[in-house]
């Protein structure tokens, strides 16, 4: 077995610091567990010194009470009384996950260390701390101390999702939801005393339910076993880091030229493409890329077609393809003539292909099935202001995307548009908001 | 591949944290890098007329007081004759801490690069390559990759800077000696690879069409 399998799919799991107050994060986090499937019939043990009863749930008073054999123990207690907490758990948990903050973050980095040096004594497993821990919708688990009312949980789904920050899992949450699109596991891991974005890495290697893994790193400890773990999980599955802290130049009291060139940020970014890993620049950058990995597969290939309703979404589409180095090979003489012959004298047949504002659903399907050979990708814009696109086009467009080729689409954003793309997102093909997005999502589906 | 037990055994001869550049670059040179044919002065020493070298030469006081020799006025440039030659070498044992003066003969200007090595905190030792020698700085044209690396990994490593244009030839000029900025790399990834050694820098390190020569060198050793 995996050794972070019980951090996902526990047994039981006890909650240190728990309370009835939907107002407190001990709260918070016991109504987010009773959901949970492992907790179902009594095993979910709520600890608490003043309460028999905490909503509905029979409480403990204090850790020693604790039943043997504890998956995971989450820990919301002030900072000085964590130590004291995990010796009490040697012996009883597998792991523990450390939501309290007041650690290395503010400075208290003794304190983590000593916690850190608990864990090791006493075989407990640490997430955190200074994190939220960990959400698998297909165990119901949910250990973040986020409100749902406030953050909704996107469904189960095939992105993973590991970070070291606390905001970014909200933002996450966020998007996905807004997007309709799932999670498989999500791990925040804080201040990673132990574990740390390598674990998560080997262990979603082997998840079949994680078909692509977001990863937000601030910093890495160890960059060597960092890049092994990376390049062993991007061999299996799309791997997207956004690295944070991407300010500041060199990083040493540097004596030479290559000192003060040899920032955190630019080591690192350097590093990733030496193992051809991606590395996504910016948030709206990894959420695009993992919608596109979500939905569509990776394909070699860099000749790109595009076919739009509107002249100027079709121009930005392509001049983004020439800045990303994708190519926007001419139509073959042959495909020219015979569509030509067929189309009528204001459509501009060529590459951007423009149907104009006169566009009907069924002549993308034609041009689409007639140039699909010469083509490695393929973006299609269909504006929703034109009276000519209908939500009928979704079928021709998910039938073309089946065939395996990267497609990516774009439209309005009317109500015409919005079921469209909703449509296409449900049959696998991804959707984005302006002509530069897509095109930067269909680069990513596109390996040169 | 360097073994760490001579790289070890050079550094202790030296027995200082900075390694200067006539160190340096005799060190490189036997390693198997080009370096300018010349000679060095100690500080107090008469002038070697049994080397001779062809005019124009260059003149470097040897400090391992001063961090640019260039700020520190300690580069004579274009020294056409003996007595040019010797005037400099008068006013550059004055700059501070000068050991002695380094004299070579100078090279036809080529494309300037930067190849140098580092000890990352994150990733440990890495090497870097960057075009534009004394402009490094400004344009921040580099990437680096770990060492050690293999002669296919600096390859890529080269090709990974916008200046990779200029090195293939542009304006009707030959490309660059790659393979010979390869090697380069090569040998400060292997120096690097020892973790005896904090920072390298080769700047510039001069590509001609048939060659790359060692302009400047330091190396910092680790504490």
């Amino acid at each position: 077995m995996k050794v972070l399998e019980p951090l996902f799919n526990p047994k039981n799991l006890a909650l240190i610091g728990a309370s009835h107050s939907e107002g407190k994060l001990g709260g918070i986090i016991l109504k987010n567990l009773l959901k949970s499937h492992c907790c179902e019939g009594g095993r979910l043990y709520p600890v608490n010194p003043q309460w028999d009863e905490l909503m509905g749930v029979k409480s403990y008073s204090r850790v020693e009470e604790l039943p043997d054999e504890i998956d995971i123990a989450v820990i919301i207690r002030p900072a000085e009384e964590v130590p004291q907490i995990l010796r009490s758990l040697s012996g009883k948990a597998k792991f523990a996950v450390l939501e309290s903050a007041g650690f290395s973050e503010v400075g208290q980095g003794e304190l983590q260390e000593e916690v850190k040096r608990i864990g090791r004594e006493a075989g407990i497993r640490l997430l955190g701390p200074n994190c939220m821990g960990v959400y698998n919708p297909s165990a119901g688990l949910d250990t973040m101390f986020l409100p749902e009312a406030r953050v909704a949980r996107p469904a189960k789904g095939n992105i993973a999702v590991t970070t070291q920050s606390g905001a970014v899992v909200s933002a996450i949450f966020e998007t996905l939801v807004q997007w309709k699109m799932g999670i498989s596991k999500a791990a925040h891991y804080g201040n990673a005393a132990d574990i740390d974005e390598s674990d998560l890495y080997e262990y979603l290697i082997d998840d079949d339910e994680s078909g692509v893994v977001i990863s937000y790193i601030e910093s890495v400890r160890d960059g060597r076993r960092f890049i092994a773990r990376a390049s062993a999980l991007a061999e299996k599955k799309p791997l997207l880091i956004l690295k944070a802290g991407k300010g500041g130049s060199g990083q040493h009291a540097a004596l030479s030229h290559t000192g003060r060139l040899a920032g955190n940020y630019q080591v690192f970014s350097s590093i990733l493409k030496e193992f051809n890993i991606t590395e996504c620049m910016d948030l709206e950058d990894l959420m695009d890329s993992a919608k596109a990995f979500s939905l569509e597969a990776k394909r070699k290939g860099k000749k790109v077609f595009i076919l739009t309703n509107g002249g100027g979404s079709g121009v930005l589409a392509s001049d983004e393809c020439a800045r990303l180095g994708l190519e926007m090979a001419s139509l073959p003489g042959d495909a020219r003539d015979e569509l030509k012959k067929e189309f009528p004298s204001y459509y501009v047949i060529g590459n951007p292909f423009d149907l104009t504002a006169q566009a009907k659903d069924e002549d993308y399907g034609k041009i689409l099935e007639r140039v699909y050979d010469s083509y490695e990708g393929f973006a299609v814009i269909a504006l929703s202001a034109v009276v000519g696109t209908t939500e009928g086009l979704a079928k021709t467009l998910i039938e073309f995307g089946r065939k395996g080729k990267p497609l990516v689409f774009l439209t309005g954003m009317d109500e015409t548009g919005n079921k469209l793309a909703a449509a296409l997102e449900k049959g696998g093909v991804a959707c984005y908001p302006t002509p530069e997005r897509a095109v930067r999502a269909l680069k990513r589906l596109l390996e040169p | 591949m360097i073994e760490k037990k001579g790289v070890k055994e050079f550094l202790d001869s030296i027995g200082k944290q900075t390694i200067l550049e006539h160190e340096a670059k005799s060190y490189l040179k036997g390693l198997g890098l080009r370096v300018p044919e010349g000679f060095f002065l100690k500080k107090g020493a008469g002038l070697l007329k049994s080397r001779p070298l062809d005019f124009p030469l260059a003149a470097k006081a040897q400090s391992r007081l001063i961090r640019s020799k260039t700020e520190a006025r300690a580069v004579k440039l274009g020294i056409r004759n003996i007595e040019e030659l010797e005037s400099a070498i008068r006013e550059l044992v004055r700059v501070e801490g000068a050991e002695g003066v380094l004299v070579e003969e100078m090279l036809p200007d080529g494309i300037e690069t930067v190849v140098g090595g580092i000890s990352d905190p994150q990733f440990g030792p890495v090497i870097m390559f960057g075009v534009g020698g004394f402009l490094v700085e400004a344009l921040r044209d580099v990437a680096f990759a770990l060492a050690p690396a293999t002669m296919e990994q600096a390859r890529w490593l080269i090709s990974q800077v916008k200046g990779h244009q200029i090195l293939k030839g542009i304006r009707g000029r030959p490309p660059v000696d790659m393979e010979a900025i390869a090697k380069a790399l090569l040998v400060v990834s292997e120096l690097m690879a020892t973790e005896l050694i904090e920072e390298i820098d080769i700047n510039p390190l001069a590509a001609y069409p048939d060659g790359a020569v060692v302009l400047d060198a330091k190396i910092f050793v680790k504490a």
